[in-house]
């Protein structure tokens, strides 16, 4: 009788002890997301009538797909100049150049802001990844910026405008 | 286990909070306001830098010439105004025309093109007085390339003068409020 309790009591103790397998798995797809800062005052550069302009740094975390992957940033006008009186995208050539791409490609050249259609920033290849070093960019967020510049024109009536722009990440 | 489970589980959910938290500026998307104070402002440019002063005779008819300008101006919206004006910084040397206080032997007429108004009667210009080249009023904008103007000088010909070349120089000033 007591070894038959022994026996008992020693499986009790073991019972709630187990061995199982579980598999993990994850998928990693290709993604992208930005940060800018809400207000970017422009100045002008030089009086009377330099240019008004202004650098707007853009941080961002990108993953391409390995084959066939692409990535972009992307900016646009969400609508005109306000009020009216001061500049307007149509007639005044809002122009900004990029610079300084730890990750992917910096447009070329000048861009002209349009409300119609979306104008390069960055461009990222395939196999892109943010942070970490190779193969990732090392910088994490990684960083670019905008050089806007708008013409000082005289006929601008006095005052405070605003534009708002948007910028938008693509990833594949 | 159930509530080893149950910590893991809110555990990995703080972990994603926390990150979210960390990341909140970063989205698929950002919006930034570009801003730009359109302030009241003016500039000219002299294109031709050195005025000849010429007479065509030589029975002490006056001495004439035109000065070109373009100049750009904006004025405020609301009671903004501005001025282009001619000033003697640089008398004639010794021998040449003297400009005393009062003297109206240098003057000048206008033609300024809109939205200046020139100046509407003869200004004199010597030691002590400017002359008006022109006026703008409120809310006042030039052109994109600026707009031009012209001063047409006359110098009473004083037989007292030396023979031999005189100078001076008369700065042009633009302002704006």
């Amino acid at each position: 009788m007591r070894l038959a309790l022994a026996i008992l009591g020693a499986a009790v103790c073991h019972a709630d002890t187990a061995t199982t397998t579980q598999a993990v798995t994850v998928e990693i797809v290709a993604a992208g997301k930005l940060s800018v800062q809400a207000a970017l005052p422009l100045a002008a550069q030089t009086s009377p009538f330099g240019d008004f302009a202004g650098t707007l740094p853009v941080n961002y975390r990108m993953r391409t797909s390995a084959t066939g992957g692409s990535g972009s940033i992307t900016l646009q006008a969400a609508g005109e100049f306000s009020p009216a009186g001061g500049p307007t995208l149509a007639g005044s050539a809002l122009r900004y150049t990029c610079g300084g791409a730890t990750l992917g490609t910096a447009c070329a050249g000048t861009q002209v802001v349009s409300q119609a259609a979306q104008t390069p920033v960055v461009q990222v290849p395939s196999g892109a990844c943010t942070g970490g070093g190779a193969p990732c960019s090392a910088a994490d967020p990684a960083s670019s910026q905008l050089q806007f510049v708008l013409e000082n024109d005289p006929r601008f009536s006095t005052g405070v405008y605003t534009v708002r722009l948007v910028l938008t990440t693509s990833s594949l | 286990m159930k509530h080893l489970r149950n910590i893991i589980v809110a555990a990995a959910v703080c972990m994603l909070c926390f990150t979210a938290t960390a990341n909140a500026q970063f989205a698929a998307t950002g919006t930034t306001t570009l801003s730009l104070t359109v302030a009241s402002e003016a500039a000219l440019r002299i294109d031709s830098p050195t005025t000849a002063l010429t007479t065509a005779t030589t029975v002490f008819d006056n001495y004439t010439g035109t000065t070109n300008f373009t100049y750009k101006i904006r004025s405020t919206k609301t009671g903004g105004s501005g001025t282009i004006t001619a000033a003697l910084t640089t008398p004639f040397g010794s021998g040449g025309p003297v400009l005393p206080s009062g003297s109206t032997d240098l003057q000048f007429t206008c033609v300024v093109s809109s939205p200046g108004t020139g100046c509407t009667s003869a200004q004199r210009v010597n030691i002590v007085d400017a002359g008006t080249v022109a006026t703008f009023g409120t809310d006042a904008h030039s052109a994109r390339a600026g707009n031009s103007g012209s001063v047409a000088w006359t110098l009473v010909n004083d037989p007292v003068y030396e023979t031999g070349t005189h100078t001076a120089t008369v700065t042009f000033t633009v302002s704006a409020t």
